[in-house]
């Protein structure tokens, strides 16, 4: 914490806890102890001070003790020589200051003080005062001053239930009206709460906004609390309540109360203009709810995270932001705002001009149907995804650079590059694959639009069905920014798009889009089990096999070949409750075996006392158990001295017998069965593959689907075996369907299982 | 040969739930409805304790409903229209507890409004003194709109709102918390989304002792098998110690029997299937006992006799143990 903030801070907290002090004796000295002290239409008394003492302040007395209290918070200003420690202090001081704002607003009510009279305002919905409101100027002559209960309730469900992002405290003037008014409707239009008051020298973003003509009040979700900035306690009330009535937490709790705001408020302070003495120590007091505070001129920054999520304190100088013009600067800050307190935005819909719907996906379009096409035969189409710095990226910015199709002729292809740019507090780079391959899935939601591939040989078809109701370019780049935010919320911020059509550009662009793959690539190759700490769990199935559960590693997989290890990292990161969940290892048992504590506490947790122990490498020895979706099942043949894996592609006889249906009955279910297990195709491909069993070189047959499908990647994985020659060693069935002719052709073409130590 | 019957000793236990708040509690109900708490699995009794009987609940609507066999307009014939005559038969009926549910249009086909909602609400309260559960129309933003306002104007009779799914539970959570009700969480046959439906709901700060589970079901001959097995491991998972499943179930038995062909159609049918009536009801019956067997602790039935039927059976089960 900054000595400098923390000096102001408690310097602001020892003056206004004064002033209550003297107020607060002045009221009792006028009206007498036992005059009635109240907010208007609560039961919570005044809240923040019920919500954090306990204290139900009903009458001037009750005031009495919250000062002494808050007297009691307070601290001497740090030394100027001496280094203590002083965030406490400062903490501290900020809720002292905030228990005689409270105290303040309440011996104003006390003297007709409050709501603060402003002539010419007539707010759209606002806290009731049957004195102040007649009939004829209805919410008129005032500002609001508290929230009521009816309103708190409203909005807290909706705070509560995520409907409303948010509130900001915005406390100060802007720089202009204009400012002040692009400020409000950049927050308005992300359905964020906005509380206005304070000044700065006599000016209020309230005067700003009531000379422009901006509504104020409940219905336009803007509610002026008071010029000043003891008024500001006013959002910290709403806050309080907030916690007492949907945490179910109870008055004197304070620490819950707290944390319950850090956790599940996502409120900000936007400090607007000069920063005293007074706003230092409100700030400080924001912070205790976890609050972070934003200001638009300079002040020390507090970036070490701690109380808040993020940032304490960030200053964002309001003439230093990048951008065109004022507007554009209000428009940055409110987005840094959004950032600093890990705000998440939802979008309703994807705005495209088409239907849109996980029902298009599989959605063809043909060639006599197709307005345009880029990739495939005869035009190229790559698509990258990069996650960049927070401040680099414009949320929803979707650029096209180069021509549209619109000169294309019908049927006509074009080279395009789909860039996206993401950025995001929980985002990380192996996350990068992952949101990169979503992107067939959210294109091809469109109708009327294919999608196929992936990297640099995606292809893409428009329909002539989509080209006439609009479809354009600039589409690609929308549905992928809300899908983003809806499905990836979690990993992603704000989500950039560009769509390249321009060919130098293009070129450039695929080259580094290229280079990124082949370093994923490495990566992926790099990715070994020793390597991490943490393999993943993957309950996905058990709907249907219930005792079933997939331990999934870097080597090794799922069985359905849907989920590699990053998946199911990317996936509990999104869904910390859901089917993913990490798996410490812990010490390792058997490193050949591929037994450590972890897996095999999380194999009897998972499996519900059924599995007790599972070896991550070996087929013969507690073997991974099997829901039902694999893509190939490997069987020991124990007359080979080796397995066969047989595709779930492959309809036809094997040497054990029995076709692949017969078998999966065997293989699947969640039960262990020595010898025999259900695999993702993939995993054939690894280091890992029944290592302990000796490995890839114990398949004598496989399937030729796979052998076609996996051609290349199977020829490297026999040099890495030192036999070059492997695959053409094993049987398929096309020439083998029976164990004799198998053993036969395994002698004919010398294959090393053969010559191997027996399996068991 | 004296043959042992093994036992198992349970480490855990399911919860137990209190639906419905007297006057003392600050409700109006003139009874509650407690569930849950067993430690052993369905009436084994000789194992562990079931200390509270599983409970029959009779669902009625907040007007005439639109799509219910003509089997059961005879049966509750002219209350149909009328939450709160019907909540009265219901009652007259044999019910331990009332499910209203909410229509999604009025009677003039317009979509039923929150002060429409509340007073279908308010008159059944009014005029049976059962605790009550209540259902939205099934529409995230239907039931958001009209539970809201019923929880508001319902504060602290203990209700049971419903139904929190996946994708909408935070609001009826949120105004379930603020005015001391309860909620139904449904999720479609896993126990894994269950259990996960049933953590975020607590992670929101509602106490379990405030959430019933709804696993949902189908009706005999329609998955019934897949419901039962599903609620047969949540309530071992329960017993076996797993906090997030020991929550007591409620299912549907009526709204899954009455929605199928062998109730719904009673001509044209093959002459085998015998009496339409009889069919129907034994349907309702059977289906309701089997859940009963599965672990259910609240059932929601349509049919009168079925009532009857189901809650014979319910004595049965539990008077059993005097035979241990």
């Amino acid at each position: 914490m900054s000595r400098y903030i923390a000096t102001r801070a408690i310097r602001g907290a020892n003056a206004l806890v004064k002033e209550a002090e003297l107020m607060l004796n002045k009221a009792l000295a006028e009206k007498g102890p036992d005059t009635k002290v109240s907010f208007p239409n609560t039961a919570y008394y005044l809240p923040l001070i019920y919500g954090m003492t306990g204290i139900a302040v009903e009458k001037l007395s009750d005031l009495q003790p919250v000062v002494k209290h808050a007297k009691i918070l307070l601290h001497p200003t740090p030394s100027e020589s001496h280094w203590t420690p002083y965030l406490g202090e400062t903490l501290d001081s900020g809720m002292a200051t905030l228990l005689a704002a409270e105290a303040i607003e309440a011996i104003r009510f006390v003297y007709g003080q409050q709501p603060e009279p402003i002539p010419g305002l007539v707010l759209a919905g606002g806290t009731s005062y049957p004195s102040l409101d007649t009939s004829e100027n209805g919410h008129g002559g005032h500002l609001n001053g508290p929230i009521d209960d009816i309103q708190l309730r409203t909005w807290g469900i909706q705070l509560v239930d995520g409907r409303m992002p948010g509130f900001a405290a915005i406390v100060g003037a802007a720089k202009s009206n204009e400012v002040a008014v692009k400020i409000v409707r950049e927050l308005q239009r992300r359905n964020i709460l906005c509380f206005l008051s304070g000044n700065v020298n006599g000016r209020s973003i309230i005067h700003q906004l009531m000379e422009e003509g901006v509504e104020l009040g409940y219905d336009t979700y803007t509610v002026p609390f008071g010029t000043d900035t003891i008024s500001a306690i006013y959002a910290l009330g709403f806050a309080t309540r907030s916690a007492l009535t949907f945490g179910g937490l109870k008055a004197g709790q304070a620490r819950e109360i707290l944390l319950y705001n850090r956790e599940r408020v996502f409120a900000f302070v936007l400090a607007l203009g000069e920063v005293d003495d007074l706003k230092y120590a409100a700030a400080a007091g924001a912070i205790n709810f976890g609050f972070p505070v934003i200001a638009d001129t300079i002040i020390p920054e507090i970036l070490p995270t701690g109380i808040t999520r993020y940032e304490h304190v960030v200053s964002m100088p309001f003439n230093e932001i990048e951008g065109a013009d004022d507007l554009e600067r209000a428009e940055r800050l409110v987005q840094k705002c959004i950032e600093v307190r890990g705000v998440k935005v939802k979008l309703a819909e994807v705005p495209v001009p088409v239907p849109y719907g996980s029902a298009f996906e599989g959605e063809v379009v043909r060639k006599n149907d197709m307005r345009v096409e880029f990739g495939g035969k005869h035009s190229r189409c790559f698509e990258y995804l990069y996650m960049a710095p927070l401040d680099e990226v414009v949320d929803g910015k979707v650029e096209i650079i180069g021509p549209s199709f619109d000169n294309i002729p019908s049927q006509g292809h074009l080279d395009m590059g789909i860039i996206v740019k993401v950025a995001g507090r929980q985002m990380q780079e192996d996350f990068e694959p992952v949101l990169e391959r979503q992107i067939h899935y959210f294109i091809n939601g469109a109708s009327g639009i294919q999608h196929i591939g992936q990297r640099d040989i995606a292809w893409i078809r428009i329909s002539n069905n989509a080209a006439d109701k609009g479809f354009n370019l600039e589409h690609f780049g929308k549905i992928l920014h809300a899908r983003y935010h809806a499905d990836f919320g979690a990993i992603v911020d704000k989500v950039q798009v560009s769509i390249i059509t321009e060919p130098e550009l293009l070129q450039q662009w695929l080259g580094k889009a290229r280079t990124a793959y082949d370093y994923r690539n490495k990566r992926l190759a790099d990715l070994t089990d020793d390597k991490v700490e943490e393999f993943y769990s993957c309950t996905l199935c058990q709907s249907f096999a219930p005792n079933h559960v997939c331990v999934v590693s870097p080597e090794r997989l799922g069985l359905c070949g849907a989920y590699n290890w990053l998946d199911c990292k990317a996936s509990f990161n999104i869904n910390p409750t859901g089917p993913n969940q990490p798996i410490r290892l812990g010490k390792v048992i058997d490193p050949v075996k591929g037994y450590w504590v972890g897996t095999n506490e999380y194999a009897k947790i998972g499996s519900h006392g059924v599995v007790q122990e599972v070896s991550m490498y070996s087929i013969m020895e507690n073997p991974m158990t099997a829901c039902g979706c694999f893509e190939c099942i490997v069987m020991l043949i124990p007359e080979a001295n080796g397995v066969m894996v047989v595709s779930r592609e492959d309809p036809s006889m094997t040497p054990a017998g029995m076709t692949f249906s017969t078998l999966a009955g065997i293989a699947g279910g969640g039960l262990q069965t020595p010898g025999v297990m259900g695999v993702g195709k993939f995993y054939l491909l690894s280091p890992k593959f029944i290592s302990a069993d000796g490995g890839f070189k114990r398949v004598v047959w496989m399937s030729s689907v796979l052998k076609d499908m996996m051609a290349e990647e199977l020829r490297a994985v026999a040099i890495r075996e030192g036999d070059p020659d492997l695959i053409e060693k094993i049987a398929d069935e096309r020439n083998v369907t029976t164990v004799e002719e198998l053993l036969v052709w395994l002698e004919e073409h010398n294959h090393p299982a053969l010559m191997m130590e027996p399996m068991f | 040969m004296p043959v042992e019957i093994p036992k198992d000793k349970w480490p855990g236990s399911v919860r137990t739930v209190t639906i419905g708040a007297l006057p003392k509690d600050g409700g109006t109900r003139k009874c509650t409805v407690t569930v849950g708490g067993e430690t052993t699995m369905p009436f084994l009794h000789y194992e562990g304790e079931i200390p509270n009987r599983p409970v029959v609940a009779i669902e009625i609507m907040d007007r005439q409903p639109d799509d219910w066999s003509p089997l059961l307009a005879e049966a509750w014939k002219d209350v149909m229209d009328d939450p709160a005559k019907w909540a009265v038969a219901a009652e007259q009926a044999g019910a331990d507890l009332l499910v209203l549910e909410l229509s999604l249009n009025n009677r003039n086909g317009e979509p039923t409004t929150p002060d429409e909602a509340v007073s279908a609400v308010k008159s059944v309260l009014a005029a049976s003194g059962l605790p009550l559960i209540v259902f939205g129309p099934g529409q995230a933003e239907a039931d958001n709109a009209l539970l809201v306002p019923i929880s508001e104007a319902t504060k602290g009779e203990r209700i049971v709102l419903g139904i929190c799914e996946d994708k909408n539970y935070r609001t009826i959570v949120a105004t379930a918390m603020a005015n001391d009700h309860l909620v139904s969480a449904r999720t479609a046959m896993d126990v894994n989304l269950a259990k996960q439906l049933n953590i975020l709901i607590s992670d929101m700060g509602l106490p379990l002792d405030r959430i019933l589970m709804d696993p949902t079901t189908g009706a005999l001959g329609y998955g019934i098998e897949y419901g039962f097995s599903v609620m047969e491991r949540l309530r071992l998972a329960a017993l076996q110690g797993d906090k997030m499943t020991q929550l007591p179930m409620i299912v549907t038995p009526g709204y899954e029997a009455w929605k199928i062909k062998e109730s719904k159609v009673g001509e044209g049918v093959p002459e085998t299937w015998g009496d339409w009536l009889n069919r129907a009801i034994n349907w309702e019956t059977l289906t309701a006992i089997t859940l009963l067997e599965s672990g259910a602790d609240v059932l929601v039935l349509r049919h009168p006799e079925s009532v009857k039927r189901v809650k014979r059976a319910i004595d049965e089960l539990m008077s059993a143990k005097e035979l241990v």
